[in-house]
């Protein structure tokens, strides 16, 4: 469903990206790891159209994202999450995920597909997104005003809402306790169970292992493997420049 | 165009040049302001001539000289209070208020000065009036030409506080990455606090040579010096200390040239519209600060 | 009793002003080119009931349409910039617009003698409403009735879905964008309403003074454009009413007692509630007093002013 293919991005000397390729397959969870400074960020930007890629192609269910602004591509159905998280802070948890859910039937187009619309509205499917990250009881609160792990789940729960295909989740576990995490765990899984493919990055190695399909490891902007977490977790060249390093912290 | 057209044309170019080192030191001190705290402090201009009116208090009984310096001095002092009232008292997560707070200050300060002259222009003192210096047909006016030297005096020692003190350092890195910077040791109070005493000896000896130039000090003269300053600073660069000196230079210049052309009423049409085509054809300005991360 | 009915005018006047910059502030852009777009409403309206006789039921709307064209266009290259820039730009703009009138003469021939904008002398003899016997009353129910039916209308909207994706763009760009919400048809779309809503208040303006100048159009009123919004806090439209009181109302009317001090006291008042009041006074007791006795824009949340970067 989204491929991309010999994708750079340089940033001044550094090379962010160099020459990656990387497919996500429709209704998969891929798992997107690598140390700090990988260039993991760099891809999820480069895909939502945030930074420009130095050279290479993109192309989502056959559309070519290159041409394609920011707000375009969420259009087509690509939603993110940012790893230092960005909200409307002065907003709602209501307004925050009200905001992702009405923008894609807005216009011309829009105004014809809520005046035929029958059944369900906008204001019950945010109602669901906001029981399904358990925020329901916090539709009120400025979203600035949550706590860390809550404005996380704000988050997936805004992405989810713009009706997204794919979401690019950017260390949807970080700073989470170990509770939040087997939470944040079935939310993802169900999310594809909803028929959604998700991009994880995560330096959490337990969730990664347990809930991606497959796994691709990046190290200084290259691919260096990709497979299933058991192929990966047993490859040389991983071990040595990812798990190697943390196995030898740890023994 | 006829020689003596010419002529006109290029000595009023050379006064506008001159002129425009006020232009560029108003300008410094926005982007000085700006490169530490990202916000725009709108009673910078209204400060740098109230320094320039308190100076006036010893002009009876000092050399013309000492009253530049102390327009510096007091401009200083304004600076730090302007920093602890507008800027040290807010909440740093509310820009506007911040911004609404300097307009404030710029309409007191504006008022404080017309209360107390009653809104009279007051003399100033202008050193070298009279003794031009001929080049060919050009003359040089030399009061503007020590407005012009005494300018970029102070830009240079500016360079120079910036380059080799630890102060230039704890400037740069406050502005770039102010945890960081807090982590190391450095006050972010303490480096505001300093940038806004040194934006405001600039804009004390941009008030007093603002003064000098036109013989006199009106609370006129505020409101033109902040838009000029402001658009000096976007052709600049924000943040950009050469792209200020030469963007106010090129407005000093560019000013006379256009009320040359199209005359007085006019002339600041073109100002701005030399504005847009920067912001149309070079957004970042001369030296564009460069792009921050995510 | 006629100052204060002039008195009330003025604030209706500057209400519509500083609803139009709420409209941007709630898109993160500050605007000071809102004096702009009052000023071509102002000499716009006063061109079409002078100089083309046509009734001020048209000329006003018409002279809205103009202001909101301009805002548009204006607009655009407006989406280049932002923060700081935005300020400078836009306040090249109102400075452009002003020297303009400044330098605009352009007179005909009416039955009456010759009408129009007279360059610096600035433009006279808009005499719409003593022309056709208008009073003071039925001039303050017009204006009054056009506040209501902006504020009607921007409640209205600040609760739709519109309202809800301007201030998503103002509160974060980079995560707008990232949900869908174009950036370009937020920022432009609000440039233009407000634009729209400036112009009418400069139309209104241009006829209850029935002389203007390019005086009228410095930088100082697209200032008190976005003071009202800002000091009055944009949580609410309230805000904005009650800011506008505060200014006209009290410092500037309220303080004449004071004589010369007043305008010392005027900036001091400025700061001094910024200082207290970050969020505006609305937030303050007084402000919340006032929004929960005449309140029908209750917003659909509680928030607390927008964060923009300036
Ligand atoms: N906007 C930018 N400007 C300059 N360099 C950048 C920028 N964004 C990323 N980089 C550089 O690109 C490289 C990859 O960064 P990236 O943020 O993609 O890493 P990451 O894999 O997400 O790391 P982490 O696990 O720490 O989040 C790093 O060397 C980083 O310094
Ligand atoms: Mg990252």
């Amino acid at each position: 469903m989204l491929e991309l293919r010999q994708l750079s991005r340089n940033f001044g000397g550094v090379k962010a990206l160099d020459q990656l390729d990387l497919s996500v397959h429709k209704g998969e969870i891929l798992g997107l790891i690598g140390p700090n400074g990988s260039g993991k960020s760099t891809t999820v930007n480069v895909i939502a159209g945030l930074y420009k890629p130095s050279s290479g192609s993109l192309t989502f269910n056959g559309i070519d994202l290159s041409q394609r602004s920011t707000h375009e591509r969420a259009a087509v159905g690509i939603a993110r999450t940012f790893q230092n998280i960005r909200l409307f802070a002065n907003l709602s948890v209501w307004q925050n995920v009200w905001a992702a859910h009405v923008v894609r039937d807005s216009g011309w187009t829009g105004l014809r597909k809520r005046w035929l619309a029958s059944g369900r509205t906008a204001r019950d499917e945010v109602q669901e997104l906001l029981a399904f990250s358990g925020l329901a009881g916090k539709a009120d609160v400025l979203a600035g005003n949550l706590a860390f792990g809550e404005q996380r789940r704000l988050e997936l729960a805004r992405a989810a809402a713009s009706g997204a295909e794919l979401l690019l989740l950017d260390e949807p576990a970080a700073g989470m306790n170990a509770e939040e995490i087997d939470e944040l765990d079935a939310r993802i899984r169900s999310l594809r169970d909803q028929g959604r493919t998700i991009l994880l990055i995560e330096h959490h190695m337990e969730l990664v292992m347990a809930v991606c399909d497959r796994i691709a490891v990046l190290n200084f902007g290259r691919k260096i493997a990709e497979g299933t977490p058991a192929q990966v977790q047993n490859d040389a060249a991983v071990r040595g420049a990812y798990l190697g390093a943390e196995a030898t912290a740890t023994t | 165009m006829n020689y003596n057209n010419l002529l006109d044309l290029s000595q009023s170019l050379i006064d506008g040049v001159l002129f425009g080192s006020i232009y560029a030191l108003i300008g410094i001190g926005f982007t000085l302001i700006f490169g530490v705290m990202n916000k725009i402090n709108l009673s910078y201009a209204a400060a740098s001539v109230a320094a320039a009116y308190v100076s006036l208090l010893i002009v009876q009984t000092a050399p013309p000289a000492l009253v530049y310096v102390a327009a510096a001095l007091v401009g200083g002092v304004l600076g730090a209070l302007v920093y602890l009232i507008c800027f040290h008292l807010l909440p740093l997560n509310k820009p506007l208020a911040t911004l609404m707070s300097t307009v404030g200050m710029l309409l007191l300060i504006d008022e404080a000065i017309v209360h107390i002259t009653a809104g009279m222009p007051q003399n100033y003192p202008a050193m070298f009036v009279g003794a031009n210096i001929d080049i060919g047909p050009l003359s040089l006016r030399s009061d503007l030409l020590f407005v012009f030297g005494f300018g970029c005096l102070v830009m240079i020692g500016l360079t120079l506080l910036l380059k080799r003190t630890r102060l230039g350092l704890a400037t740069r890195a406050v502005s770039q990455q102010p945890v960081a910077a807090q982590l190391c040791g450095m006050s972010i109070t303490g480096t505001n606090m300093s940038t806004f005493v040194i934006a405001g000896f600039l804009g004390g000896t941009a008030g007093a040579m603002a003064g000098a130039a036109i013989g006199v000090l009106s609370p006129l003269l505020t409101l033109p010096l902040t838009v000029k300053g402001l658009v000096v600073t976007v052709i600049g660069g924000l943040g950009s200390i050469p792209g200020a000196i030469i963007a106010g230079l090129v407005v000093g210049g560019a000013e006379n040239l256009f009320q040359y052309l199209r005359g007085v009423s006019e002339r600041d049409i073109y100002v701005m519209l030399l504005l847009f085509a920067f912001l149309v054809f070079r957004p970042g300005g001369l030296f564009p600060p460069p792009a921050g991360r995510d | 009793m006629d100052f204060y009915l002039g008195l009330a005018q003025v604030i209706g006047v500057h209400t519509l002003l500083g609803l139009s910059a709420w409209c941007l502030l709630h898109t993160g852009q500050v605007s000071l080119a809102q004096g702009g777009f009052f000023a071509i409403g102002a000499y716009a309206s006063g061109m079409l009931t002078t100089m083309a006789g046509w009734p001020l039921g048209v000329a006003l709307p018409a002279a809205a349409l103009i202001s909101a064209t301009v805002a548009v266009a204006v607009g655009f290259p407006a989406l280049r910039v932002k923060g700081l820039m935005l300020v400078v730009a836009t306040v090249a703009f109102a400075e452009i617009v002003r020297l303009v009138c400044f330098n605009l003469t352009w007179r005909v021939n009416t039955g009456s003698g010759p009408v129009g904008p007279d360059g610096s002398l600035g433009f006279g003899g808009i005499r719409y409403f003593p022309s056709n016997g208008w009073s003071s009353i039925e001039i303050l129910i017009l204006i009054w009735g056009l506040v209501a039916a902006v504020m009607l209308a921007l409640a209205w909207f600040d609760r739709s879905r519109i309202g809800t994706l301007w201030r998503a763009v103002g509160e974060d760009e980079v995560a707008a964008q990232s949900v869908g919400i174009n950036l370009t048809a937020a920022k432009v779309s609000a440039f233009g309403i407000g634009g729209a809503i400036a112009g009418l208040s400069g139309g209104i303006f241009a006829h209850q003074v029935t002389h203007i100048e390019h005086g009228n159009f410095t930088i100082l009123l697209a200032t008190f454009a976005i003071a009202y919004p800002i000091l009055g806090g944009l949580a609410s439209l309230w805000g904005t009413v009650l800011a506008v009181i505060f200014i006209q109302g009290f410092l500037i009317e309220g303080l004449r007692v004071l004589g010369d001090w007043r305008s010392l006291l005027f900036g001091a008042l400025i700061l001094l509630v910024m200082l207290l009041r970050p969020s505006g006074i609305i937030t303050s007791p007084i402000g919340r007093w006032f929004a929960r006795s005449i309140r029908f824009d209750r917003p659909a949340a509680p928030t607390t002013g927008g964060k923009t970067h300036a």
